[in-house]
């Protein structure tokens, strides 16, 4: 049987544990407030620059291509690996890794050849991959982007990944990050940024047919617009890994203070037991010295 | 009409104008009242608004500008004012 001190003690420990879970939890959950607050603010954005896409692909006559459309042989691909900078959020950034992991063994050839590229974005995807592909070029230059989620420092990353796909650096850009979901429920996802796959002339057809002025035409206009809306999904990627990320750890601290929980039900009943048990025998003890004296 | 001003971190402006000169591409131009759908990238430079309380001047970087049924919607990145 424990005896008393060493339960009390661990008493103590499990507690002190349980209220530090607690706070992380709470601190999740108002960044978790923000995180999901800034996808919000964003949506109108996105959604009218994607109306803005429609219309102009609707009034357009013969196939939609841009530069950025252009698919080419794959022989230097990269890999964007959006996870957080911290851990302790559960399995979260361990299934992005998983999932990265996944994608690079599918461009196995060009890993072989030295040609394979992973740009990190938080410093858990690189503490996942950096010993597990030594042969791939580790691009490390925007792995504090948590630091400030702001669209100009975004659209750096995105600028840079653009200018680098139109010089060819990269046939083809794929990003890993947590889809959110809701905030108990995050998925790793992969998503092709480069090239972008084929515009849809079809999903132009519904009401905006109206007979616009295109200033100052639709190419043009065309190039102008699919770099804002690249800039646009790459910082939702970066907004909801942020967000998911938080869920994540909410979560888990969630599950970890409930944990605790249990763990102090059962020390205190052992406590309990053990408190009982040094009674019973003090008591005997006199009871059995009394008796000695009386003789 | 009314316009509508929309950055990627919030809507900056909503409500009532009587006329709207951006920057684009091929050169300033205004919107006024009533003005036939149009689609436009915009570059650099000044945006102003007059509303029923004055002017509002602000620099945008880049943007695009949308006009239909007497509604503008404004989309612009780095917005200072």
């Amino acid at each position: 049987m424990a005896n008393l001190k060493e339960v009390r003690e661990r008493i103590s420990s499990v507690k002190s544990t349980q209220q530090i879970t607690k706070a992380m939890k709470m601190v999740s959950a108002a960044k978790l407030r923000k995180a999901q607050d800034a996808i919000t603010q964003m949506r109108p954005y996105a959604d009218q620059l994607h109306r803005m896409l429609v219309n102009i692909l609707s009034n357009l006559e013969g196939e939609a291509n841009t530069r950025f459309g252009i698919a080419r042989e794959i022989t230097s691909p990269a890999i964007v690996v959006v996870t957080s900078n911290r851990g302790l959020c559960g399995a979260f950034n361990t299934n992005v890794v998983k999932q990265a992991i996944q994608v690079i063994k599918n461009h196995q050839d060009a890993y072989d050849a030295g040609n394979l590229s992973i740009l990190c974005i938080g410093k858990k995807g690189y503490d996942g991959l950096k010993n597990k592909f030594p042969n791939a070029k580790f691009i490390l230059d925007y792995i504090d982007l948590f630091a400030d989620l702001s669209f100009d420092k975004v659209s750096n990353v995105s600028q840079y990944l653009m200018d680098a796909f139109n010089k060819e650096d990269f046939d083809v850009i794929e990003v890993c990050y947590g889809r959110f979901k809701n905030p108990a429920v995050q998925f790793p996802e992969t998503d092709q940024f480069l090239p972008v796959p084929k515009l849809e002339k079809t999903l132009g057809d519904n009401s905006h047919k109206a007979d616009y002025i295109f200033e100052p035409d639709k190419e043009t206009l065309l190039e102008h617009l699919i770099p804002s809306i690249l800039q646009t999904k790459f910082q939702k990627y970066l907004l909801d890994t942020h967000a998911s990320e938080h869920g994540a750890r909410m979560t888990a601290m969630d599950k970890a203070t409930e944990n605790a929980e249990d763990m102090l039900k059962e020390l205190k009943i052992s406590y309990n037991k053990a408190r009982q048990e040094a009674i019973t025998s003090e008591l005997s003890e006199i009871v059995g010295g009394a008796a000695a004296l009386e003789g | 009409m009314r316009l509508v001003v929309l950055t990627p971190d919030q809507e900056y402006f909503d409500g009532d104008v009587s006329s709207v000169k951006v920057p684009g591409t091929s050169g300033q131009f205004e919107i006024l009242e009533h003005h036939a759908p149009i689609v436009s990238a915009l570059l650099k430079g000044e945006v102003r608004l007059i509303t029923s309380d004055g002017e509002k001047r602000f620099q945008i970087e880049k943007g695009f500008i949308e006009v239909l049924n007497n509604e503008v919607s404004l989309l612009v990145q780095g917005l200072s004012e």
